[in-house]
This record gives structure tokens, sequence and C-alpha cells, in this order.
């Protein structure tokens, strides 16, 4: 029997630092691991492309010479020879980081981990150390990511450069062990993946509070659950089609190889059939950051609570049965490719239904426009951006003049970089006060926005003219016909990491100096989530007596 | 609330001249799932996992996504009844004229069980002294012990007036 503690006394944080934050089990305290670790990949992915933007600047090979990597251009007089293996890798390098360790960690694991058991009112993951084991397999995928950069590879030199999606035979026939790094790193990241996605799962099932059923369960925390699923039945796919491509690789068999009776087309089939769920995977979240930003900053609860949810379940599904749009050049018959191009079409649906839903959320709101509802609207913009184009991607006789251009790198930058990363800003200035206890200064904040959405737009519009004026993707180098927009892309591209830089000085500063918050819910009474019943940053322990209904059923007080 | 009375009727006739038929109070922690819930996320996750297995009946490419499948399913079912398993944890309260037990089983611990004469039991509630709020505690055959700690403190505080009613009842010379 339980006997009585009447004098128990309650909890305190008694852990040091080493125990606090490398064995952590605490939801709150791995979710912002997770947000750290994904910032610094993030940052090592930004700084690839960076570099890629000053190769682009202007036509000819100026710095990835084979002589060596310059940092400063070539003049007349330098040899410089062009290094295409160098920028294979770093587009390679940069697609790999940013799909599988930056975005989703930030999403998913950081804001997932730390926010939907607070919206739930749960006391912590159903698995605290399962939490703990997903994020350090996380950290050990980013490792070998960064290390498959630096392990010899293909072309007697460091790295492989096959792509991020590692087609074969491409990747079948890279030399050199790097390769095997970089398919090592994508196992581990989908193994903490699945497991996140197992934890979060059964936390969401079955450890609601009291009274909340599924369809009163916040959006953000919906849009968790959402990603989970897709996580747990799209990553098994993938970590199938690259242990094949492993076993290929290394013990002799022909999965993919025509020669043994193989197909690599049918490697395409399963890495999109994981891919383009994947894409969703990376989006869903935001759209939950999005509507409880845009609902506190509207004074307005959310304009179509059940189709926003039923709109997150549909795109998840739809996801599943549109893949093929990736490759409608690979000698599909006509009656797949209508399919395809239909079912993608379809997609167009739900995403307008949350679309025009936060827009009627705004609609006669009192807004107010401080920084994550900055971010919140130019995520809108862009979004619908991406998703236009996506449209126009998605005819399968289009897609035959604009299959690996750069209109489609500009189609898939508005939608992820601009959208998701979008929601991961919006996300990280709306919860930094709780998450720190001090509040970032509001100039900062919108100095950092407006850098970014103008230097963000400079980089990535102008690559719908190029992509129409057909310059191909994947190049070093290119005719001096697309020297000027190349010019303009480049400039967008100092000028959004010269925000990014600045943004990294703004959350030092609010986490070291910033305005200490008092007040639980410092928005405003819109903001009615339970993280804004608590103190800022929350204690240890919240929840361990479940919330009552009253303190987050507050839809009918509006 | 989740807490409920079951009234033994059957067990009246063989306590001797007994009124008071026993009661029995089962007490168990909050959980948001039910069975058929389950029933329907397992069903519909593995009927989209055989989706894309479906395409590669033939080929090899299905032995080497097979046990993938296999192994993500049956690791959100463990996971889930795990879960469940956790919270499996409950208490009995058997109420009687002259007997009150209480039984707690744990999830992966042996059960504890306690007894004592109703009309020697002091039933206490501490609004702020125990580990939670309005912590419920019986008192009898030297031991004190503790009733719904899982409860919310709203619950106990009903379940303690409740409790005390019965115990009132049972004490009533008549």
């Amino acid at each position: 029997m339980a006997d009585a503690a009447v004098h128990g006394h309650g909890h305190e944080d008694t852990r040091g630092f080493f125990t606090r934050w490398f064995m952590s089990t605490n939801h709150k305290d791995i979710g912002i691991l997770y947000i750290l670790v994904a910032g610094l990949a993030g940052f090592i992915s930004v700084a690839f492309t960076v570099y890629m933007r000053m190769e682009l600047m202007s036509p000819g090979v100026q710095f990835m010479c084979a002589e060596g990597a310059r940092l400063i251009a070539a003049g007349a007089g330098d040899v410089c020879t062009p290094n295409g293996h160098l920028w294979n890798v770093l587009i390679t390098g940069h697609g790999i980081l940013m799909m599988f360790f930056v975005v989703i960690p930030a999403l998913f694991g950081g804001f997932g981990n730390y926010f939907m058991p607070l919206h739930i009112g749960a006391p912590d993951m159903a698995f605290p150390r399962l939490n703990n084991l997903s994020f350090w397999l996380y950290v050990a995928g980013t490792s070998l990511a960064v290390a498959s950069v630096l392990a010899p590879g293909g072309n007697g030199q460091t790295g492989s450069g096959v792509g991020w999606v590692l087609y074969p035979p491409l990747s079948t026939n890279e030399d050199g062990f790097s390769m095997d790094l970089a398919i090592f790193a994508v196992h581990v990241s989908g193994a903490s993946s699945i497991l996140g996605a197992i934890n979060i799962i059964t936390t969401f099932l079955n450890m609601r509070a009291p009274g909340m059923t599924l369809f009163k369960v916040p959006l953000f925390a919906w849009s968790i659950f959402v990603t989970a699923w897709l996580i747990l039945l799209a990553l098994p796919v993938l970590a199938g089609a690259i242990t094949m491509l492993l076993t290929d690789r290394n013990f002799g068999t022909t999965f993919f190889d025509p020669s043994g009776g193989g197909d690599p087309i049918l490697y395409q089939h399963i890495l999109w059939f994981f891919g383009h769920p994947e894409v969703y995977i990376v989006i869903l979240p935001a759209f939950g950051i999005i509507s409880h930003v845009i609902g506190t900053f509207s004074r307005k609860p959310i304009f179509g609570y059940m189709p926003m949810v039923w709109a997150m379940i549909a795109i998840g599904g739809l996801g599943f049965v549109v893949w093929a749009h990736h490759m409608y050049t690979v000698g599909m018959s006509l009656t797949q490719q209508s399919y395809f191009m239909l079912a993608t079409m379809v997609i167009a649906v739900p995403t307008g239904v949350k679309i025009f839903s936060w827009i009627a959320t705004m609609w006669k709101g009192s807004l107010t426009f401080e920084t994550p509802m900055l971010f919140a609207i130019g995520f809108l913009f862009l979004f619908t951006v991406g998703g236009v184009t996506g449209i126009v991607l998605s005819q399968a006789g289009v897609d035959r003049a604009y299959h690996d251009t750069y209109y489609v790198v500009a189609h898939f930058h508005y939608v992820m970089s601009l959208g998701a990363v979008f929601g991961i800003f919006a996300g990280i200035y709306f919860w930094i006060g709780k998450m720190s206890g001090r509040q970032y200064p509001e100039w900062a904040g919108k100095v950092h926005f407006w850098t970014f959405f103008i230097g963000a737009n400079l980089t990535f519009f102008p690559q719908h003219f190029l992509g129409r004026q057909g310059m191909p993707r994947r190049y070093i180098d290119y005719p001096d016909a697309f020297a000027l927009w190349n010019y303009v892309s480049s400039w967008g591209a100092f000028l959004s990491f010269a925000s990014f830089l600045f943004f990294i000085g703004v959350v030092f500063y609010t986490i070291t100096k910033g305005k200490r918050v008092e007040e639980e819910n410092y928005w405003n009474e819109h903001a009615d989530t339970l993280e804004w019943t608590l103190p800022n940053p929350p204690p240890e322990h919240t929840f361990e007596q479940l919330p009552t209904r009253d303190m987050w059923d507050k839809q009918a007080s509006h | 609330m989740p807490l409920e009375w079951i009234t033994r009727t059957e067990q009246a006739p063989e306590q001797s001249g007994a009124c008071f038929p026993a009661e029995e109070l089962h007490l168990w922690p909050h959980r948001s799932l039910t069975a058929k819930g389950f029933a329907w996320f397992i069903g519909i996750t593995a009927t989209a996992l055989s989706l894309p297995l479906i395409a590669v009946l033939g080929t090899a490419v299905l032995w080497g996504l097979l046990p993938f499948m296999l192994l993500v399913l049956s690791g959100v079912w463990y996971g889930i009844r795990r879960n469940q398993r956790d919270l499996s944890l409950h208490e009995v309260l058997v109420l009687a004229e002259d007997r009150i037990a209480l039984t707690r089983h744990n999830p992966r611990r042996d059960n504890q069980h306690w007894e004592a004469n109703p009309y020697w039991v002091e039933l206490r509630l501490h609004p702020k002294q125990g580990p939670v709020e309005n912590y419920l505690t019986l008192r009898g055959s030297d031991r004190e012990v503790e009733l719904g700690a899982f409860l919310s403190p709203e619950e106990r505080l009903d379940l303690h007036a409740d409790l005390q009613d019965r115990l009132n009842q049972l004490r009533r010379p008549d």
C-alpha cells in the first residue's frame, strides 16, 4: 500500500548543468536542445548556400577551384579549374542537412516536444527516456552527416556529390565511404524521428487532459500529431530504401541494379513515396504555429477550427498518393501522369481551406503587428506564392519544360525555406518569452523580419525568371545570358545571411539581457492555450495535477 | 470523474444480520484513449503502411521494405500498450459494515493492501500539507494510507465528502 506521505515536500530543481542538459528526460529541456542543435545545423547548411551563391554571383568559376577552394574571387591572373565535385558535395550537404537535420528537428522535435504536451495538459511525454534517446540519435545523425562531407568520397576528393535524394546508380557508384556515412546519417535520423513519433503519438492519444476530446485539441498539438503519423508511415519506406542502397553498395545485392534484375526507377518511386509526405512533415507544424499566432494577434478565435483540423488530415492523406509528380519525366504512361496530375491539384483544396481560414481569422479582427504576426503574414504570402507555382509545376505537360530548372528551386524554397522557416521564426518570437522568461526587443525582431523578408524574396523570386529562361539546377556555372538574375539572387542571399546573423545576435541578447516578463500571458487573452497559464519560464514539472476544463476551454468566452 | 461506486448486493446476505451491503469504490487515473480509438489508430496505420508494399509486390524490394514496416507497426503498438499499462494503476476500496479494505493495483509491482475496522478509521483531508493539493488519507490499523492521489484536487474534495458521509452512515447506531 502506498503509505501516506503527509510531510512530503514539493519538487525542487536540484539538477546540475550536466544532468539537466546531457541526461535530460524533461520534454521542455529536450525541446530547447532540439532547437539549439537544429540552429547549429542550420547555420552550417546556410553557410554552404552562401558559398554557393558567391560562386553563382557571376558567370565562370571564381571560388570553387580544383587548385583549392578560395574565399576571394580568382582574378584574371589566377588559375582556376572548376571543381564540380565540391559544388555537388555542397548541394548534397545543404539538401540532406535541411531536409533531415534542420527544419524537422526545429519544428517537430523542438516546438513539438516543448509545446505539444503543454497544449494537451500532459505532465511530460509518455516515454521521457525514449525522448532523450531520440534527441541524441539526432545529434549522432547530424554529426554523421557533417562527417560525410569531410570523409573520403568520389572523384578522389572528400564528400559525396549525389544530391540529397541519393538516386542510384550515382549513389551506388560513388567511391569512398562518405556515401555510406551519409546513408547512416539518414538511418540514424530516421530512427530518431520514428522513436520521437511513437512517443508523440502515444502522448497525444493517451494523455490529453480530462474532457479534451480529439476535436477540442489546440491546432498546434493537432499539427504535431498529424506530422508524427506521417513520419510513422513515411520513414520506414525511406529506411528500407536506403538500407537496400547500402547493401547494393557494399554486399553485391542488385535491388536497384538492372544488370542483376533490379530497377533504379523503383528507387525513385520509393524515395518519393517517402519524399512527398516528407515535405508535409516539414510544413505541417508551421501550419500549427501560424494558426495560434494569427488567432492571437487578430484577437479572434481561429476561423473554422474543424475545417482546419480536417484540412491537415487531408493534406497528410493526400501527401501519400501524389509522389510521382516529382518524376513526370521518367517515362510513365499517360494514364499514370494524368492521375498524379489530378491528385496533385486536389491538394490545393485543403491548402486553400487553411489559407482562407487564416485570412478569415484576420478579417475584422483587431490586428497588431508584433514580430510573430509579421512572420505569420509573411508566411501566408510566401506560402501562397509557392503554392501557386506548385499548381503550375503539377501540370505534367508544363513540367516537361520546368523539370530540373531554377523554377523548381524557386518553388520549393518558397514553400519550405520561406514557408517552414518563417514558421520557425514566428514560433521563436511568439514563445521565446515563455521559454526563457525574457522578451526580445521588438525593434530588433522587426529589423530581422524586414531584412529577412526582403532578402529571401530577392534570393528566390528572380529564380523564377531564371527557370523560365531555362537555367538548369545543380550546375556550378552558367552562360552569360543568366548573369543578371543570378547576381540579384546572390545579393538577396547575402542580405538573408546577414539577417540570420543578426537574428542569432537577437536571440543571444534576449536570453542573456532581455527584459524579464513576469506576466504569464504576455500577449493578450486570445493566446488561450495552456502554456499561457504557466510562469515564464515554466517550472521543471508542469501539470502534475491535470488541468481542469475551465483552464483550456475558452472558446465560449470569445 | 474517474471513480465509480459499485454496490455488491449479493454479498449482503453473507453479512450476519447486516442491513448494509458491501460497497466497492474503484478509482483510476485519467486516460484519454479508448479501446476503440486504439483499434482505429492501429487499423489506419497498418492499412497505410501496406499501401507502398502493394506497389512492390513480386519484386525483391518488398523484402527490403517489409521488415521496417513491421518494426514500426509493432513499435507503435507496443508504445501505446506500454503507456496504457503504466497508467493501469488503480485502487479498489471495499466498504462493508465490519471491514474497510483498500487494494492498490500497481502496474509493475505487487499489489498493496490495507485493511481496518471502519468504526475506528479516520478519513483525513490535507488541503496543503500533502505532496498534492487536497491530499486524502485513511488512518486505521496503525497505518495511514493515501487514497486517489492521482485524482484532481476537486475530485478528492468531492470524494472526501462522499466517503465521510458513507462512513458516518455506517457508524450510525440504529
